[in-house]
């Protein structure tokens, strides 16, 4: 038997194809493709310019010239700065004490608060702004008209000017304040008791713990929501687009929006990008510096439950606090749209005798692009979630599993999307896929990469947490006892990454169906999606059309996330605003 | 025949060498234990044996049919052999039984049989009341047994261990010591068993082979290891010795604290620095100088704790070294009192290295 050993050997030797290499390349590749095709067409763009003469190509920083120098683009820069500092801070005062309120005080129905800020969370953006309008508009705004009948004042008075600077600045803050609140009310479930009981052992009182110990801890929390709140407001392109050009002015998105009508500028427009792109990047490292700091990190999770602090004759102020938070970005903007959906006009309150379906039938049966844009978005989202799901799976196990050399770099493709605003990416993809070798321009297929551009790196931070909870020894237990690599991926890991996978199917789809930034740039008449039909209508005025389409989109995402939470073992887990 | 053989295996992860020219005989049917520190490379050699890391260097076989050489490794499913992992790897979306008959569907095995060998297998580990339930159900000495039950029904020709009790209480892990024992008894596989946990090693194995550094340090019987270390690393990981530094005198002599010791084992050439090993037990104290003075230490008490069946002494000697020393508990000398320290010769041992 030790002599036949030679040939064996040699036998299986040629049988051992190594499949990592090839498989590494084909993700790398795609991966390739999906981010850094845009970005590169972006930043060779903005550096290039046509020679009239030449009619070529030639290296230029002009762009870059005007993009600081003429006014037009200088301003909605400043705007833009303007806006994102004062909503974060707005997002801060708020979202901190409630956060506070919630996880550290015995205020009753926290649950429910809690569920209450995720419904302003899954909120798309720009279905507040529009709800704010037929609230806050200053001659037909609800809000406005209820002032001037209470009051009697005259008839061009009003009360609240949502097309104005400080009213952007509130919608923006009423939908980003719950990435703050998050975050703080997390960092604040997670400090153990005990470090305030030490506190209190020690002497001091419960204010000043709270004040030497508690406020500190999660300081580095809030400062991280600050800066997210400061993200969002500076790369969101709906509300800006529903609220500032009224008023006359141009936010950043807004403005590289523009440059895309007619005469089209794109090289300005690429120009324009790359400071958001970069400004991006920034922020996030700021966030993962703050958050990674291992000092601030709490370790060690069997430490006492928190105590809760007793408010006392405080709750009575504490709850108006949190309720009045709750109208302004939930209750307001539900019953505007639901006024809206089922009244003739929209800026006038439905009564019994005035209830109407009218709005519904018009959506639905007479107008002529509500069924090509359901289709539409309906292909998309389905598409972008099983493919966007099953890149995500690849290259999870690929690095959750170590299975390949070189599984950090697919690791870092997967997550650099997050640092590239919508419509940066919109931008980019509209110049990559509108010339040879990839026209693509006007089909489907680009809004497809886009999407799953924009969602891979949640649903790859979602599966990559998955892989990790499935012990490695799980599928050696089953190798060991006889089952090959693909029969223990079938028998042990699938049934127990099953729950997972579907969440992220159904998260990629709600937030597929929701986006608007990017779609804005890529859409034409033959691939309207619905966000882009609401925006559409908006410019038409027929917001009745546009509470039915906003509603409906509200109760699909709310099916999906409930559906998905009544998952065992899965809890709720974030979308992403655009 | 399924024995077990190492053939100069190493393992490097870059330059790192984990395993280091590792070789070893495990005759069939025997228990080896390897025992080392966490980080000593016997995990890594564990998963070797198993084939879910492929060696660098060096060969390993299973009877003699060659399953791991840097060229070539069978894929762990084609070894026949069993594991116990250290976080059990119970599947929690099935149930005991399930668990437990897996191995045997991938054999194909038919249901009558299954359901015989099911039987049984319950009826030994004791889960027969559990064998519905899931594993996430239960205790963690339950989901040891069941661990056990699902290695050992497929009657493998290698079990590998890899501390299969580290998860477990004080209590447990000394009854499960026991019964992994009795079921090797039973069964009569190679085993191979991975601790840090020297009195785990000492109930179970036949032979320790205690690891250091990627390297075997020492491979021999539990009183071999005990009684004889080969190393000062080994004397020290095995516990309750004093290691003390001397210079070779004469052939068999070391000075000791200015003391000419009379060791066993020593081979160092004259004048050279050696480290001596003496168990804390078999150190005699004494309050009075004794007549005959050979191998007697003087020294003094720095601290005395009495642990109910033996005191623990904490005593120095003249060259600032300090001692423990275990007596039985009638004799107190107390704190800065003077003593002598009898050390049997037979009881002194030189250490290479």
């Amino acid at each position: 038997m030790t002599l036949a050993l030679p040939g064996q050997k040699a036998g299986r030797q040629s049988f051992k194809v190594d499949l990592s290499v090839p498989l590494l390349l084909t993700f790398a590749v795609l991966l390739c493709v999906l981010i850094l095709l845009p970005i590169s067409w972006l930043v060779m763009y903005s550096v290039t310019m046509v020679d009239p003469a030449t009619k070529e190509r030639v290296l230029t920083l002009a762009h870059f010239r005007t993009l600081f120098s003429d006014p037009d683009l200088v301003e909605p820069l400043i705007t833009t700065m303007i806006v994102a500092v004062c909503s974060s801070v707005a997002c801060c005062l708020v979202a901190a004490p409630m956060g506070w309120l919630v996880a550290r005080t015995d205020l009753p129905m926290t649950r429910l608060i809690r569920a209450l800020v995720t419904a302003s969370f899954v909120t798309p953006p720009f279905l507040g702004a529009i709800a704010w309008e037929i609230l806050a508009a200053p001659n037909s705004g609800l809000l406005n008209k209820f002032y001037r009948t209470v009051t009697g004042a005259e008839m061009d008075s009003y009360l609240f000017n949502i097309y104005s600077m400080p009213g952007l600045i509130f919608v923006i803050a009423c939908y980003t304040f719950p990435y703050v609140f998050v975050l703080v009310a997390n960092a604040l479930d997670r400090i153990p008791g005990d470090l305030e009981d030490a506190s209190s052992i020690l002497g001091a009182g419960t204010w000043t713990t709270a004040r030497r110990v508690t406020i500190p801890l999660v300081l580095p929390a809030l400062v991280a929501g600050a800066l997210v709140a400061f993200l969002q407001a500076m790369i969101l392109f709906g509300s800006p687009a529903i609220l500032a050009l009224p008023a006359g002015f141009h936010t950043m998105t807004t403005k590289i929006w523009s440059l895309f009508q007619y005469p089209p500028k794109p090289e300005l427009a690429a120009a324009a990008s790359l400071p958001l792109l970069f400004l991006t990047v920034m922020l996030l490292r700021g966030q993962q510096m703050i958050l990674g700091r291992k000092g601030y990190s709490i370790v060690g999770g069997k430490s006492g439950e928190p105590r809760l602090i007793r408010l006392g004759w405080f709750v009575v102020p504490a709850m108006a606090f949190v309720i009045i938070v709750l109208m302004l970005p939930v209750f307001l903007p539900y019953f505007a749209l639901l006024n809206a959906a089922f009244s003739p006009l929209a800026t006038t309150l439905v009564t019994p005798e005035t209830f109407t379906l009218k709005n519904f039938y018009f959506t639905f049966f007479e107008l002529s692009t509500t069924h090509l844009a359901l289709k539409n978005t309906f292909i998309l989202g389905a598409a972008a979630a099983t493919i966007g799901t099953v890149l995500a799976l690849v290259i999870s196990y690929a690095t959750a599993r170590k299975a390949v050399r070189g599984y950090q770099v697919l690791g870092f493709l997967a997550t650099a999307p997050l640092a590239i605003p919508g419509i940066v990416l919109g931008v980019g993809l509209f110049l990559a896929y509108t010339r040879p070798p990839f026209v693509l321009y006007g089909t489907l297929w680009v809004l497809l990469l886009a999407y799953i551009t924009i969602e891979l790196p949640a649903a790859y931070q979602q599966l990559q947490s998955a892989f990790r909870a499935v012990h490695p020894e799980l599928e050696d237990a089953s190798r060991i006892l006889g089952a090959t690599r693909l029969r223990s991926l079938i028998d042990v890991t699938a049934p127990l990454l099953r729950t997972s996978v579907l969440a992220t199917w159904c998260f990629i789809f709600v937030s597929t169906i929701r986006e608007l930034s990017a779609a804005i740039m890529l859409f034409t008449s033959e691939t309207k999606v619905v966000s882009v039909l609401i925006f559409d209508l908006k410019e038409s005025g027929d917001l009745g059309a546009i509470a039915i389409l906003g509603l409906s989109m509200l109760v699909l995402t709310f099916t999906v996330i409930i559906f998905v939470n009544r998952i065992p073992g899965f809890g709720s887990s974030g979308l992403r605003n655009t | 025949m399924a024995s077990v053989d190492l053939r100069k295996l190493t393992k490097r992860y870059g330059a790192l060498a984990v395993v280091d020219d590792v070789s070893l005989t495990i005759a069939h049917g025997s228990l080896v234990c390897l025992l080392g520190p966490s980080g000593c490379g016997k995990t890594t050699t564990l998963r070797l044996i198993a084939g879910f890391v492929e060696p660098t260097e060096g060969d390993i076989l299973v009877g003699d049919r060659v399953v791991s050489s840097p060229q070539r490794s069978l894929p762990p499913e084609r070894r026949n052999m069993s594991m116990i992992f250290q976080s059990y790897a119970l599947w929690p979306h099935m149930t005991v039984a399930e668990n437990i008959v897996y191995g045997l569907k991938l054999r194909k095995t038919d249901a009558a049989t299954t359901q015989r060998k099911l039987e049984a297998i319950l009826a030994t580990t004791r889960l027969a009341p559990l064998a519905g339930r899931y594993p996430g159900e239960l205790s963690g000495g339950q989901q040891q047994r069941v661990a056990l039950a699902r290695a050992l029904i497929v009657e493998p020709e290698t079990l590998l261990l890899d501390e299969p009790l580290s998860n477990l209480d004080a209590n447990l892990r000394e009854e499960m010591r026991f019964e992994i024992r009795r079921l090797h008894d039973e069964y009569r596989y190679t085993t191979i068993y991975v601790t840090h946990d020297q009195s785990e090693a000492m109930t179970t194995a036949d032979v320790i082979c205690v690891m250091n550094a990627g390297k075997i340090e020492q491979a021999g019987s539990p009183e071999d290891i005990y009684d004889r270390p080969n190393s000062e690393f080994v004397a020290r990981f095995i516990g309750m010795s004093n290691v003390v530094r001397g210079k070779t005198l004469t052939e068999g002599r070391v000075d000791f604290s200015g003391v000419p010791l009379r060791v066993t084992n020593a081979s160092a050439g004259m004048g050279g620095d050696i480290a001596v090993s003496i168990r804390q037990h078999n150190i005699r104290l004494m309050a009075k100088e004794p007549a005959d003075n050979d191998n007697v230490v003087p020294a003094t008490v720095v601290r005395q704790v009495f642990l109910g069946s033996s005191r623990d002494y904490l005593v120095e000697v003249a060259d600032g070294t300090q001692l423990r020393v275990v007596t039985p508990s009638g004799d107190a000398v107390a704190p800065g009192s003077k003593v002598w320290l009898h050390m049997p010769h037979d009881c002194c041992r030189a250490l290479a290295g």
